[in-house]
C-alpha cells in the first residue's frame, strides 16, 4: 500500500514536472517574438522602436540563455511568482489568473455538478423505462453531438435576438460593477443563465447515457439474474445496480472537475464570457509567453489534482489495483 | 458474423444512425457537384441574402453562397474525422497494448506519457505545431488532432487489456513461448475487436468536434473552408445580431446531426455485439 | 421568523445603499467602446502605446491639440506659441493650469518633461534631442526651444503628441518606474481624474476645476466609462440597444442596420458613412526577385480594384485611396502632389497592367496560365494580413484573385498575427497590407517618413517593410521636414518629388481609406458631431483624444 502510494506520488510529481517544462518550452520555440509584438502596438518616431525594443527584452529577462531563463523560472514559480503577463504588462499573470478564474468557476462548477445530478437521474429513469428510454435515448445522443458553441448561438440567437429576453454577452451589464446586491445578482444571473444552459444542456447527454447503460449493465449482469431467480424485489436489485453503476459515473466527475480550469473556450468566445478560457486564446494569439505558462500551470494543477484523488479513491475501493502493482503475474 | 450483420440490420439505433451518417457522406461528396457555385469562397451574389431558389441556404455578408460552403465544410469534416479519429486509434491502441500487456515499468512509463499529453492542454500543443505551420491545411489539423485525442483511447485500452492477460487463453499463448507482439495481435486484438471499432466510431465523432472548437477560437486551417470557419465568420461579421440565421444555424446543426448519428451508431454497435443488450 | 424577515429588510436596504454608490446615473455617464482591447494596467504617459486610452487627452494634456478638421493646431496647454527665429519657437503657457493634486503647471513641467528624454534615453521621445539643442524658462510661462536643425513637420506633430508630466511627482521616480510603472491614479491636468478601473473598463471622472472650462466649456459626461468590449459583435448588440453611447469599432453590417435602427448615429448618412482615418498600404518586398523590380510593382497598382474591395468587403464604409495616398483631408491636401499624380498616378486598369507586364518581359512562356520573369523563372507572390482580421482576409483573397486575372500567380495568406510580424519586420514575406502608422496627422510628412522609414536595418519595426532603398528620397523627405510648414509651395515642391519617385517605383500602393469607425446611439447623448455639424474628429483611440475627442465630450448635448 505504502510502497503503491510512494510510487504514484513520485509519477505525479514527475509528470507534473514534464509537463510544465514543456509547457515552458513550448511558446519558447514558437517563431516569432513577444517583444515585437508588444513594440508594434507602439506608434511613434522609428528611432524609438529600437530602444524600447532592447528594454523590453531586458526587462523580461529574455536576453538570458535559455538554461538561465528555465532556472529563473522554477526559482520564481517556487516563490509563488508567475511573472508578468507580455500582453497586460506590467500586470503580474497571478492577479489576471485570479481575476477570471471566479467567472469561469462560477459558469462551470454549477453546470458540471447540476448536468451530473439530472443527467445522472434521468440515465437510471430512462433505464428501466422502456418507452421513455425510447425517445430519451436518440434525443440525448444528438444532445451530446452538439458542439458547445453551436448550442450557445442556437440558445443565443432565441433568446436573445429572437425573444430579446436574456443578454448574449458578457457576465453582468456594463452598467453595474461586481458587488454584494440583487440588483447586481440578478443582473448577474441573467447573463449567466445562457452560457450556463448551453453548458448544462450539452453535459447532461453524456451522464443520462453513461449512466442509462451502467444500470442496464447492471440489471443484465449475472448477479441481478441470480438475485432476480431468488425472489429479491426489483426494487433491491435496482438500487444495488444504481450503487454499482454510479461509481465509474462518480469518477467522470472528478475527472470532468479536474478540467475545469481550463474553462470552456469556446462557450466562453460566443458569450464573450471573461473567464480563463478566454484569457487562454488572447494570450496565445499575443505570444504572452508568460500567461500562456500561467494558464497552463493552473490548468496541469487541477488535472493532476482530479486524477490523483480518482487513483486514490479506486485503491481504496478496488484491492485488485493494489495487488497488481505486487510485481506477481 | 452472418449472425452479427443479421442483427446489425435489424438494430434500429444502427439503421437509423448509419443512415444520417450515411446522408451527410453523400452530401459531402455529391453536394458539391450539385450546388450552382463551385468556389465557396467566392462572391456569387448580393450579401445578406435569406434562403431563396438561388442560394438555398441565403449568402454570407459578402454574397458567398452559404450551401456551398456548407457542403464542403461537410466534406472537410469527414476528412478530419477519419484521419484525426482514425491516428488518434491507432496511437492508443498500440499505447494501451503495450502498456496493459507489459506491466510493470513499461506500464509506468507509458502511462506517464499518457498522462502528461491528457496534462497538456491539446491547445499548447497546437500553438506550437501552428506556429511552425502557419499556414495550414485540414490534414495537418487532422494529423494534430490526432496526435493529441489518443491518451483516453490508451487508457481505455490498457485497462482491457489488463483484464484479458490473466485469462487462460493469454496464459496459454504465453506458456507456448509466443512473442508479446504475437499474443497482443492474435489473442488480445481480436477479442477486443469490437471494442476497438466503437472506439474509432467515438473518436471520430471527437474529431469532428476538436476541429470545429479549434476553428472557431482562431487556430484552424488558415485556407479552405471547414464547418467550424463557417461558425467562426458567422459570429465574427455578426450574422446573430443582424438575424442571419441561415448563416450561424445550419452549420453547428449540422456536426449535431452527424456526431449525433454517429454515437447513435454506436450504441447500436453495443448491442449488435453484446447479446445481452439487445432490444427483446 | 420576524427575525430572517429583519434580516432580510437590512440586507435588502444595505444593498440598495450600495446600488446607489455603484450604479452611475445613466443620464451623467458616457459608455464609450473600440479603444481598449484590454484589461486596464497601465497609465503611464511615458509609453503612451501601452497606456489605457484617455491617459493622454483625458488625464495628461499636450502643449496643443490639433483638429484635423479645420487643419489647426489648437492651443491647449500652450496659450500661444511661434517661431521668434529660424529655430527657435517659444511658447507662452496658459495661467492658472493646476494638476489634479492642486500643484500649478508651470514652465518647469514642459522643461522637465522634455528633458526627462535626454536623462533617459530609453523615452521614446528622445531622439528629438539630435535636433533640439536646449530649452530655457525665462520665466514661469514661457518655454523657449532652440534647435540645432528644425524639424518643422516634426515638431508640429510632436507638440500635439507629448503629454507634459508633473516634475513634482515624476522627479522622485526611479529610472525602472518611469518606464515601465503602471502609474495608476495617474495625475495630471486635464479635464478628466482617473476614478477607479477593473478588468472590462476605466472609470474617468469629470475634473470640475478643469482650467479649460473656462476657454472651451465643460465637458457634459460626469463620468466617462471606458468599456473593454471583448468583439465587434458584441459593440453591435450595445449600441443597438444603447448600451453604448460611442463606439469607434469597425462593424461589418452599420449600413445594413441603419435602415433599421434610425437611432445609431454615424458622420454620413450615406456610403461611405465614416471619415477616412488612414492609409491601407500594400507593401511589397523589393528584395525579392522578382518584385524588386519596378515595372512588375507598377503593373501590379494597375491590376488591382480597390473599389471592389470598399463595395463587398466594407459594405462601403471605406473610400478607395487616391494614387499617393493623400488622406482627403486639409492638413495633407493642401500639398497634395497633383501634378505627378497625374502624370504618373495610377487607376485600376488590367489592360494597362497586362501591356506593362508584357512590355517589361512577364510572358507566360510555358503556357500554365501564369507569367514567367523575364530570365524565364516561374513565380509566385503571397500576400499576407494577419489570420482573424476578417476585414483584411477578405480584402486580399479578392487581390489575389485580380492579380490572378492579369497572369501573376498570387495567393493570399493568412498567418498568425506574431508570424505576420516577424515576417513583415524581418522582410521574409511578399507582400502584405499594413496601416500601423499612415493615420491622420498634422503632415503628411508623418506618412512618408513610415512608408520610406530611412532607418533600414535587420528589423524594420516602423515603416518601410519593403525595404525600399532610395537616397534621393529619403532625403526629399528629411528636407521636406525642415521645410516651414506655412510655406506651402516649397512644400509641395519637394512632395511633387517624393510623389513621382513613390509612383515611379511603386515600393507600397496604397489601396484604401480605413475609416475614422464611429458609431453613436442617440438614446442617451444628443449632438454628436456629423458632416452637418463637423465641429470635432469623432475618436477616442488611445493617443488621439486631443485630435478631437475631448471637444466632442464638450459639444455633446443631452
Amino acid at each position: 500500500m505504502k510502497k503503491y502510494l510512494r510510487m504514484k506520488i513520485l509519477v505525479y510529481v514527475l509528470t507534473f514536472i514534464f509537463a510544465v517544462t514543456i509547457d515552458w518550452l513550448i511558446p519558447r520555440l514558437m517563431p516569432g517574438n513577444p517583444i515585437l509584438v508588444l513594440v508594434s502596438r507602439f506608434s511613434g518616431l522609428p528611432e524609438s522602436a529600437r530602444v524600447i525594443y532592447s528594454y523590453l527584452t531586458k526587462a523580461f529577462g529574455l536576453d538570458e540563455p535559455m538554461w538561465k531563463q528555465y532556472l529563473n523560472f522554477w526559482i520564481a514559480f517556487l516563490k509563488g511568482d508567475l511573472g508578468i503577463s507580455i500582453y497586460l504588462y506590467p500586470k503580474p499573470v497571478l492577479d489576471v489568473l485570479k481575476s477570471a478564474l471566479p467567472f469561469s468557476l462560477g459558469l462551470l462548477l454549477p453546470s458540471i455538478i447540476a448536468s451530473w445530478i439530472v443527467g445522472n437521474n434521468l440515465g437510471a429513469i430512462a433505464a428501466r423505462r422502456k418507452r421513455l428510454d425510447s425517445i430519451m435515448l436518440p434525443t440525448m445522443y444528438f444532445i451530446t453531438g452538439a458542439p458547445y458553441l453551436w448550442l450557445g448561438i442556437l440558445l443565443a440567437y432565441y433568446f436573445g435576438v429572437v425573444l430579446r429576453i436574456f443578454p448574449i454577452a458578457g457576465a453582468y451589464s456594463f452598467a453595474l460593477r461586481p458587488h454584494w446586491s440583487w440588483l447586481f445578482i440578478s443582473d448577474y444571473l441573467k447573463h449567466w443563465i445562457l452560457p450556463f444552459l448551453s453548458l448544462f444542456i450539452v453535459q447532461l447527454g453524456g451522464w443520462a447515457i453513461g449512466m442509462r447503460n451502467m444500470v442496464i449493465y447492471e440489471l443484465e449482469s449475472n448477479y441481478s439474474r441470480y438475485l432476480e431467480t431468488l425472489g429479491v424485489k426489483q426494487k433491491l436489485i435496482r438500487k444495488y445496480a444504481f450503487r454499482n453503476a454510479i461509481l465509474p459515473q462518480v469518477t467522470g466527475l472528478a475527472l470532468q472537475l479536474g478540467t475545469i480550469i481550463a474553462g470552456q473556450v469556446t462557450t466562453e468566445v460566443v458569450f464573450s464570457y471573461p473567464g480563463i478560457g478566454y484569457v487562454l486564446t488572447q494570450a496565445i494569439l499575443n505570444q504572452d509567453y508568460f500567461l500562456i505558462q500561467g494558464c497552463f500551470i493552473f490548468i496541469i494543477i487541477g488535472v493532476l489534482v482530479a486524477n490523483f484523488t480518482v487513483d486514490l479513491v479506486y485503491m481504496l475501493l478496488d484491492p485488485r489495483v493494489r495487488y497488481s502493482y505486487g510485481g506477481e503475474i | 458474423m452472418n449472425e452479427m450483420l443479421f442483427f446489425a440490420f435489424r438494430n434500429k439505433k444502427l439503421r437509423i444512425g448509419l443512415s444520417i451518417v450515411l446522408f451527410f457522406v453523400f452530401l459531402g461528396l455529391f453536394g458539391p457537384l450539385i450546388s450552382k457555385y463551385k468556389d465557396p469562397l467566392e462572391y456569387v451574389g448580393t450579401g445578406y441574402q435569406p434562403p431563396s431558389k438561388e442560394f438555398w441556404l441565403g449568402t454570407t455578408t459578402f454574397g458567398q453562397d452559404v450551401f456551398t460552403q456548407l457542403v464542403y465544410g461537410i466534406r472537410s469534416s469527414f476528412l478530419v474525422g477519419l484521419i484525426g479519429g482514425g491516428l488518434a486509434t491507432l496511437i492508443g491502441l498500440i499505447i494501451g497494448f503495450f502498456a496493459g500487456y507489459e506491466g510493470g515499468w513499461i506500464d509506468e512509463l507509458l502511462m506517464m506519457i499518457t498522462n502528461i499529453l491528457l496534462v497538456i492542454p491539446t491547445l499548447a500543443l497546437l500553438i506550437i505545431l501552428a506556429a511552425y505551420l502557419p499556414y495550414r491545411g485540414i490534414l495537418v489539423e487532422s494529423i494534430i488532432i490526432g496526435f493529441t485525442a489518443w491518451p483516453w483511447t490508451a487508457r481505455a485500452v490498457r485497462a482491457q487489456t489488463l483484464s484479458l492477460r490473466v485469462r487462460e487463453f493469454v496464459n496459454l499463448a504465453r506458456i507456448t513461448g509466443r512473442s508479446h507482439l504475437k499474443i497482443i495481435l492474435y489473442e488480445i486484438m481480436p477479442n477486443m475487436f469490437s471494442y476497438v471499432f466503437m472506439v474509432f466510431i467515438l473518436q471520430f465523432g471527437g474529431a469532428i468536434l476538436a476541429a470545429v472548437g479549434l476553428d472557431f477560437i482562431g487556430l484552424g486551417p488558415t485556407k479552405g473552408i471547414s464547418i467550424g470557419l463557417m461558425m467562426q465568420n458567422a459570429v465574427l461579421w455578426n450574422a446573430i445580431q443582424l438575424g442571419m440565421w441561415w448563416w450561424a444555424i445550419p452549420p453547428g446543426l449540422v456536426i449535431t446531426l452527424i456526431v449525433g448519428a454517429l454515437y447513435f451508431m454506436n450504441t447500436g454497435l453495443d448491442e449488435v455485439f453484446n447479446p445481452r443488450l439487445r432490444e427483446m | 421568523m420576524k427575525k430572517v424577515l429583519f434580516v432580510m429588510l437590512v440586507v435588502t436596504l444595505m444593498s440598495t445603499v450600495l446600488f446607489a454608490s455603484v450604479v452611475y446615473e445613466r443620464k451623467e455617464t458616457l459608455y464609450a467602446g473600440g479603444g481598449l482591447w484590454a484589461p486596464p494596467s497601465n497609465w503611464n504617459p511615458i509609453t503612451p502605446w501601452n497606456a489605457v486610452t484617455g491617459t493622454v487627452g483625458l488625464i495628461y494634456e499636450t502643449l496643443y491639440g490639433y483638429d484635423p478638421l479645420k487643419d489647426e493646431l489648437i492651443p491647449w496647454l500652450a496659450e500661444s506659441g511661434r517661431w521668434t527665429s529660424k529655430n527657435t519657437f517659444e511658447i507662452k503657457l496658459r495661467r492658472g493650469v493646476t494638476w489634479h493634486d492642486g500643484t500649478p503647471f508651470t514652465s518647469k513641467d514642459v522643461k522637465f518633461t522634455y528633458e526627462l528624454s535626454k536623462q533617459i534615453p530609453e523615452i521614446s521621445y528622445s531622439p528629438i534631442w539630435t535636433w533640439l539643442a536646449k530649452i530655457d524658462t525665462p520665466d514661469d510661462y514661457t518655454v523657449i526651444f532652440t534647435f540645432s536643425s528644425p524639424r518643422y513637420h516634426e515638431w508640429n506633430y510632436n507638440i500635439y503628441q507629448t503629454p507634459i508630466i508633473p516634475q513634482h511627482i515624476w522627479s522622485k521616480k526611479s529610472k525602472e518606474d518611469i518606464l515601465s510603472g503602471a502609474n495608476e491614479k495617474a495625475i495630471g491636468t486635464g479635464a478628466y481624474l482617473f476614478e477607479t478601473y477593473s478588468d472590462d473598463r476605466m472609470v474617468y471622472l469629470r475634473n470640475d476645476n478643469w482650467w479649460g472650462n473656462k476657454v472651451f466649456g465643460q465637458p457634459k459626461p460626469k463620468r466617462i466609462v471606458y468599456l473593454r468590449v471583448l468583439s465587434n459583435n458584441v459593440a453591435l448588440g450595445m449600441i443597438m440597444k444603447g448600451e453604448l453611447d460611442i463606439s469607434n469599432f469597425f462593424l461589418p453590417g452599420v449600413p445594413t442596420l441603419k435602415k433599421t435602427y434610425s437611432d445609431i448615429h454615424t458622420w454620413f448618412e450615406k456610403e461611405p458613412y465614416m471619415l477616412s482615418d488612414n492609409v491601407a498600404y500594400l507593401f511589397i518586398n523589393t528584395t525579392k526577385k522578382p518584385l524588386n523590380d519596378p515595372n512588375l510593382r507598377r503593373a501590379i497598382a494597375f491590376a488591382i480594384d480597390p473599389s471592389v474591395i470598399a463595395r463587398t468587403v466594407f459594405e462601403g464604409q471605406v473610400v478607395p485611396s487616391n494614387p499617393v495616398g493623400f488622406l482627403p483631408i486639409k492638413g495633407w491636401m493642401k500639398y497634395y502632389p497633383e501634378n505627378a499624380a497625374k502624370q504618373f498616378g495610377f487607376k485600376y486598369d488590367p489592360k494597362t497592367a497586362r501591356d506593362l507586364l508584357d512590355k517589361a518581359g512577364y510572358k507566360d512562356v510555358n503556357k500554365d496560365g501564369y507569367r514567367e520573369a523575364p530570365d524565364g523563372s516561374k513565380f509566385k507572390v503571397e500576400i499576407i494580413v494577419p489570420f482573424g482580421w476578417t476585414d483584411w482576409m477578405e480584402s486580399i483573397k479578392l487581390i489575389a484573385s485580380q492579380l490572378r486575372q492579369v497572369g501573376i500567380n498570387a495567393e493570399a495568406k493568412f498567418p498568425d498575427y506574431s508570424k505576420y510580424w516577424e515576417d513583415l519586420t524581418t522582410g521574409k514575406f511578399d507582400m502584405a497590407i499594413n496601416n500601423f502608422n499612415s493615420q491622420m496627422t498634422v503632415s503628411p510628412w508623418t506618412m512618408y517618413n513610415w512608408v520610406f522609414n530611412s532607418n533600414i536595418s535587420s528589423e524594420m519595426y516602423n515603416g518601410n517593410f519593403g525595404r525600399y532603398v532610395n537616397q534621393k528620397l529619403f532625403e526629399l523627405i528629411t528636407q521636406l521636414n525642415s521645410t516651414p510648414m506655412d510655406d506651402i509651395s516649397g512644400c509641395k515642391r519637394i512632395v511633387e518629388q517624393i510623389a513621382e519617385i513613390h509612383l515611379k517605383e511603386m515600393p507600397a500602393i496604397p489601396l484604401w481609406y480605413n475609416g475614422m469607425w464611429f458609431q453613436a446611439s442617440t438614446q442617451v447623448w444628443k449632438g454628436w458631431p456629423s458632416e452637418k455639424m463637423p465641429y470635432a474628429y469623432p475618436v477616442t483611440w488611445g493617443g488621439r483624444w486631443q485630435t478631437g475627442g475631448v471637444l466632442m465630450l464638450i459639444g455633446l448635448k443631452q
